[in-house]
């Protein structure tokens, strides 16, 4: 038997319970008054909009070698010329787009992959859930940086296709496994059991009733695997394997290596890249404590009590 | 012995302050059951975190003081307020799955708490917590016993010796019953009395369910809204019920005996507490109000021995 | 058990069993939630099933709602067999007369959907006849029925308060022209004053719209407000069955007694029977023969221990299952 709620003044509990899905108005308002959300959000709008408009913003091409090497920083070359002539910054602002497509795309990817799979054996339970766990556990278990390396060398020269499909087929199985125990403690819910009562099918119940439900948790993960396909997928540039004539920030980080930047006095040419992947690795972070922070919000940061001086309890009637 | 003035409960939240307890006032003497009534959303709770000094951010004390035997708690830092806690005054929580480590046995909770307020022998803590689980009916042999060996009564009544291992002058319970059902609640509620009526101490019993608590608490504080309503012995409230909130209250509830009568219950929801209604905040749901109603705010007012907070009882306009 | 009442049964149960198995995949040890339990629903009825948590009342709800199939016995709806309905045509057909409404109105209307999302998909799956427009017309209509306003169909769940979500809760029900409505504890998690409310929906549910509905609760006062019958169930067996008046004011088997005499009544004086005992219902399993209520019963003689008892009629309509009551010729007091 259970409890009335009580204790919370109406309009907290009523708060509390706001659904996470109804309409990015709401997104965005919570974006704004998150302290955390708006930095990591501007941060992801930088980034976006130089992967959009790269020209704009560097007015030199990044791949032709028109200028004398090893210029230090100026305004004409804002982040110096490498060994080659080639303009760094020009360089990190087009390899932006890389980055940022082969992040979007992988969390997508990800993330729907492992919703499906993760929230169906939530679900259906019993023999389903028994095998799907098996083909997710046995993805897990198999460490990740290594697997990638073996197919993006069997695959001949990783394209960014190959770069996507390889860190989304590793990648998936460890949110599967998260949103299926999310999903496990959602499953006896009394709206879904009235779905199945009125004769709803599982596949509805699943896709209309429970995924929506778990939009915050699916924005995390989406924001996760983008953060971890960002480094991955330099990493993996980084050794080689990516395409050498891609431009993107690992590949710039492997041609630096290549060329020993570091000890040969152009500092700049592997800090810078490896500057911009941290930085917007950052922004993916923030953006994803700020959505666990609205999702639940026993987690938001509570203000503390700011007594005014004067503000002495008063003696009441 | 124990004396609320004017307490006030503020949660600061970001579109503002709501005012989940306003101006509330009452006293607890020795050895004296008090009951705190209202439904969801009334500030009961919140009241009652207040006086055991356990808000948490973003609640917090706007105003008023909380005497307890001459000093005030309001203000009170942590530590001392530990050395009155559970040795003075002990809480019950509403929930015990909630309050109970689940994973520890109830002996071993009972030592937790009797090492937190004192120095003892572990003979001494043996004793204690076996003879408290003797007062409250509880086999001692169940101190091995992890919570969910428990059932849901046994869970409650050791809730209860656990209040009772420093025999406190004050017991506040926070709907203790509400988890149980009808047997197992009438008979707690006896345990409860009999333990008081051994022992002294004092009881502020918070509920939603005015009925059971008609037999057991001496005085009635009916809540509505954050405010107090109706303040007064027990058995004159439920004879007399002088607000009209309480007068509904009793009429929403069904009988077992005597003739089947509809009932109407009360009309509509208590309001939202960041935006009361003007003048009186049960008006728009009463059937007694006029136009005043809407524009003054009613005070507390004495009437035949209890306290009622009600213009037209202020004015005598309404009959009893 | 033969229904002495002369209108035609609208559900009936026979012998129905749910046993659930406890323990690990080597245990061989089974719960007895519900066991050898024979009742019927009229039409036009509203049919309490009363017992402490434990008892087995939600249990029977879902095998009602047919979440689980009984473990033996058999269900009959308009004299047609449960287990025939194995089609998914028969099975919506069912789930549509025989709805069910929850407990918890905080978690039984999906959050993330306007409240009229429930009311649609209802009429969607069950009434596919009606256009677009014509469902959000029926919408509306249910929602007046059950007196929410149509607005509210637009409102989301957050904005409605406990007492308004369990009405949509039975406008869902309602939408899909029931002939038995499974409610299951509707009111328990609603404050005191809004339950009245509710209670006197389903009353009107009863005699407006011909819904006979299976109230279930462990608060025999609320049960006596709105029901015309009243089930007492006690660790998976009916104890006792009847009209509710006569339930109430002669009670013959012991837990009844005692039940009655637990119930809080602030215009009552205080009654001592349920202050001495100490006993909680007791899980059930692996049951030896015999009542499973003999331990706390004062009346409790040798064959309480030997033979499980089972219902026999000891007034008009009015069955209990024990032994010292069905061998008394006048009414025995366990309790008072």
């Amino acid at each position: 038997m259970a409890m009335p709620v009580s204790g919370v003044p109406a309009t907290e509990a009523r708060a509390a319970h706001a659904p996470a899905a109804h309409g990015l108005a709401r997104i965005g308002r919570a974006v704004r008054r998150n302290r955390k959300a708006t930095v990591g959000g501007v941060l992801l709008l930088i980034f976006i909009l130089i992967a959009l408009f790269p020209g704009v913003i560097a007015h030199d091409s990044p791949t032709q070698d028109a200028y004398p090497p090893q210029l230090g920083v100026s305004t004409a070359h804002l982040l110096g010329t490498n060994h080659y002539g080639q303009d760094l910054f020009a360089q990190l602002v087009y390899g932006t787009r890389n980055v940022l497509i082969i992040a979007f795309v992988v969390g997508l990817a990800t993330t729907t992959i492992a919703v499906l799979i993760g929230v169906a054996a939530a679900y259906l339970g019993g023999l389903a859930d028994s095998s799907l766990n098996v083909v997710t556990d046995v993805l897990l278990v198999i460490p990740i940086f290594p697997l990638l390396i073996v197919i993006a060398a069997y695959a001949q020269g990783g394209t960014t296709l190959v770069l996507i499909a390889a860190i989304t087929v590793t990648s998936w199985s460890y949110t599967a496994r998260q949103l299926r125990s999310q999903a496990l403690t959602l499953r006896r819910r009394d709206f879904l059991e009235a779905a199945r009562v009125r004769g709803e099918r599982p596949l509805y119940i699943i896709l209309v009733e429970l995924i929506p439900t778990m939009t915050s948790l699916l924005v995390a993960a989406f924001l996760t695997n983008a953060l971890y396909a960002v480094l991955f997928a330099s990493s993996l540039q980084f050794i080689g394997l990516g395409d050498p004539n891609t431009v993107s920030w690992g590949t710039t980080l492997y041609w630096a290596q290549n060329n020993a930047a570091l000890q040969t006095g152009e500092p700049l040419w592997a800090i810078a890249p490896g500057a911009c992947i941290a930085v917007l690795g950052t922004a993916f972070a923030l953006l994803n404590y700020a959505f666990d922070e609205i999702g639940n919000p026993a987690l938001r940061p509570v203000r503390k009590v700011r007594r005014k001086k004067g503000d002495e309890p008063r003696a009441g009637k | 012995m124990l004396e609320v003035s004017g307490l006030s409960v503020d949660y600061i939240l970001d579109r503002g302050n709501v005012r989940a307890v306003d101006d509330v006032s009452f006293t607890a003497g020795r050895g004296e059951f008090l009951g705190i009534v209202g439904e969801s959303g009334c500030g009961k709770s919140t009241l009652l975190f207040a006086v055991a000094q356990l808000l948490a951010p973003p609640a917090t004390v706007a105003a008023g003081t909380v005497t307890f035997e001459g000093t005030n708690l309001v203000g009170l830092t942590d530590e001392q307020l530990s050395a009155m806690r559970w040795r003075d005054m002990s809480l019950v929580m509403q929930s015990a799955m909630n309050a109970l480590n689940p994973v520890k046995t109830i002996g071993a909770q009972f030592k937790d708490a009797m090492r937190a307020h004192g120095k003892f022998t572990g003979e001494e803590i043996t004793a204690r917590s076996a003879e408290v689980l003797k007062m409250v009916g509880i086999d001692p042999v169940h101190l091995r016993s992890y919570p969910f060996q428990l059932s849901g009564g046994m869970r409650q009544r050791s809730m209860i010796a656990m209040a009772m291992l420093f025999t406190p002058d004050l017991v506040i319970m926070d709907e203790p019953t509400s988890a149980l059902d009808v047997v197992a609640q009438r008979s707690l509620m006896v345990q409860i009395k009999e333990l008081q009526q051994a022992f002294g101490f004092a009881v502020i019993f918070v509920t939603h369910d005015m009925s059971l608590i008609s037999h057991f608490s001496d005085r009635l504080l009916v809540m509505y809204a954050g405010q107090v309503a109706e303040l007064g012995v027990t058995k004159e409230v439920f004879d007399r019920p002088l607000h009209p909130y309480t007068q509904g209250l009793l009429e929403a509830f069904p009988s077992i005996r005597g003739p089947r009568v509809p009932l109407k219950g009360i009309p509509g929801n208590p309001p939202d507490l960041s935006h009361v209604p003007s003048g009186c905040r049960f008006r728009p749901r009463c059937s007694y109000a006029i136009e005043k109603c809407a524009e003054l705010e009613p005070d507390l007012y004495p009437m035949d021995g209890a306290l009622v907070r009600c213009l037209r009882r202020e004015d005598g306009s309404l009959a009893s | 058990m033969t229904d002495e009442l002369p209108r035609a049964d609208l559900l009936r149960t026979e012998h129905v069993r749910r046993y659930f198995k406890i323990g690990n995949t080597l245990s061989r040890r089974t719960l007895h939630a519900v066991d050898d339990v024979s009742f019927a629903i009229g039409e036009r009825e509203i049919v309490a099933l009363a017992g402490e948590s434990g008892s087995g009342k939600s249990t029977i709800a879902r095998m009602l709602a047919q979440v689980y199939r009984p473990t033996s016995g058999e269900v009959y709806f308009e004299g047609k067999p449960l287990s025939s309905m194995t089609s998914r045509r028969d099975r919506l057909r069912y789930s549509a007369l025989v709805p069910m409404v929850f407990q918890d109105p905080f978690s039984s209307i999906n959050p993330v959907f306007r409240v009229q999302h429930g009311v649609l998909r209802c009429l969607k799956l069950h009434r596919p006849s009606l256009s677009a427009a014509q469902r959000l017309e029926e919408a509306g209509r249910v929602f007046e029925v059950v007196g929410l306003n149509p607005d509210m169909l637009q409102r989301f769940p957050y904005e409605l308060s406990g007492g308004q979500r369990q009405r949509v809760g039975f406008a869902q029900a309602l939408a899909m022209r029931p002939k038995l409505i499974l409610a299951d504890e509707p009111v328990s998690m609603l404050d005191v004053s809004i339950r009245i409310g509710l209670l006197n929906l389903m009353a009107k549910l009863r005699d407006e719209e011909g819904v006979s509905i299976l109230y279930i609760t462990h608060d025999i006062a609320s049960a006596r407000y709105v029901a015309d019958r009243l089930i007492v169930m006690y660790a998976g067996h009916i104890a006792e069955t009847g009209p509710i008046e006569d339930v109430l004011t002669h009670p013959r088997h012991p837990y009844t007694q005692l039940l009655l005499s637990a119930v809080p009544d602030p215009r009552a004086p205080l009654s001592v029977a349920a202050e001495t005992d100490r006993g909680e219902p007791p899980r059930v399993i692996d049951p030896a023969p015999g009542c499973l209520f003999r331990w706390r019963c004062p009346l409790a003689i040798d064959t309480c221990a030997q033979v499980t008892p089972v219902l026999a009629e000891l007034r008009p309509g009015h069955d209990a299952a024990c032994h010292v009551a069905q061998n008394s010729p006048e009414e025995v007091k366990a309790f008072t």
